[in-house]
């Protein structure tokens, strides 16, 4: 299960991702990854230095600013939160085909 | 996104309908036998000085046009034996060209008539000059030209921009009309839309077919007539059409344009029309979208992209210089 913890509440986990592109989580790769949380059940936040917001809403990601070498949280009591996480990591990797 | 539309390309006008339709305008005459003009059909929408080929150069000479004889073209038949004009002519005529239009009310040769009437080809007169006979004629046959199609949908203008609004039937494209001409906006035509492209380059003009110009149906309450409730300022003849908007039926998960920042167009006789789809969810004010629609439309017309605006902004706020 790669760096996923198990937190507090039995049912919420969590994912570190890093933003790896040069221009950071801008518009673009914003509604690339609220593409991805919208198909999933449950709730999803995103907390970046300690601010979180509904990882739904692209105006909300967007918020948080979160430039090149930004640490990310992704915490879900989603049931599918493995696949949820795997598809973000792999957007995250890809740097959001961003150049 | 598949867009069923049926395009309609004119490929010819029959002459006589082109005479009956511009006889007033262009102050047309016949000179010819009335059965000349039978058959002959105007294949190309401009219009022809076949000066050149009156010297006997035939190359490229543009058969399919209407052929207007101006004073030079006159003058220089009429220095020509007859002879010989009836040579030229009749190679001329032997190109199944459309007609013969002379301005300036001149009068033609007596060998130019025989040979029209052996060749079964109209020639008419008109007083207008040869640039007024071009220039109006020009307008009038691109008009004629144009591509056409019908396209389902209901056309509004909505503060001066010309928005299609389509969707599936029962997406509720007529109750958004009625709410917008409540809010003051117009109707230009109502589930038929008749669209033309005048010119490539252009935008495409959609009007409403004559018969329910000004009428429009609304489930659940029947036909309504746009004037009587709204007021005579609430139709419109005819509107470019600016902006299409298609209402999609929202499903979970389903993916849409967030941030606008992807250009859609939908593709009208060859025209890029930009686009936006918006989902359909009971409580959403379709009517109060279509008007932001239009007026984010507005403001990209003007040079203002909202979506491009805030990530500029948002890229320079992660990245300090």
């Amino acid at each position: 299960m790669g760096d996923t913890k198990q937190t507090d509440e039995d049912s919420i986990r969590s994912e570190d991702l890093v933003v790896a592109n040069e221009m950071g989580v801008h518009a673009r790769p914003a509604a690339m990854v609220v593409r991805i949380t919208n198909k999933y059940e449950g709730e999803i936040w995103v907390e970046k230095d300690g601010e979180r917001v509904n990882g739904k809403s692209i105006m909300g990601i967007m918020m948080l600013a979160a430039g090149a070498g930004s640490k990310l949280t992704v915490y879900t009591d989603s049931p599918q939160a493995d696949e949820l996480f795997e598809e973000l990591r792999n957007l995250f990797a890809g740097k959001f085909q961003d150049n | 996104m598949p867009n069923r539309e049926k395009r309609k390309l004119i490929e010819s006008i029959a002459v006589s309908d082109f005479f009956e339709s511009y006889q007033e305008q262009l102050k047309l005459r016949l000179v010819t036998r009335a059965d000349t003009l039978r058959r002959s059909k105007v294949r190309e929408k401009s219009i022809n000085r076949p000066a050149l080929t009156l010297t006997g150069h035939f190359k490229y000479f543009a058969h399919k046009r209407i052929q207007l004889f101006g004073a030079g073209e006159m003058s220089f038949l009429r220095g020509m034996t007859d002879e010989k004009q009836r040579i030229t002519l009749t190679k001329i005529a032997e190109q199944k060209i459309p007609c013969i239009v002379i301005s300036r009310n001149f009068a033609p040769t007596k060998v130019m008539l025989q040979v029209m009437e052996e060749y079964s080809i109209p020639l008419f007169r008109t007083p207008l000059t040869s640039k007024e006979f071009s220039t109006d004629a020009t307008v009038l046959l691109e008009e004629r030209f144009a591509p056409r199609t019908t396209l389902h949908g209901t056309l509004m203008d909505v503060r001066g921009i010309g928005v299609l609004i389509r969707g599936e039937s029962g997406s509720g494209k007529s109750e958004t009309a009625i709410a917008l001409l409540h809010r003051g906006h117009s109707l230009v035509a109502d589930d038929v839309v008749r669209i033309k492209l005048l010119s490539d380059h252009t935008t495409p003009v959609g009007t409403s077919p004559s018969l329910n110009r000004g009428y429009m149906e609304c489930r659940g309450i029947g036909i309504v007539n746009v004037v009587e409730l709204f007021g005579v300022q609430a139709v419109r003849i005819d509107k470019r059409i600016e902006l299409v908007v298609t209402f999609i039926d929202w499903k979970p998960g389903m993916e849409v344009e967030r941030t606008g920042l992807e250009e859609k167009y939908f593709d009208i006789l060859g025209a890029n029309v930009p686009h936006m789809e918006i989902p359909v969810r009971p409580g959403r004010d379709m009517a109060r979208l279509v008007e932001v629609a239009v007026m984010v439309q507005a403001l990209k017309l003007i040079g203002h992209d909202p979506a491009k605006e805030f990530s500029a902004k948002l890229i320079a706020e992660m990245n300090p210089k």
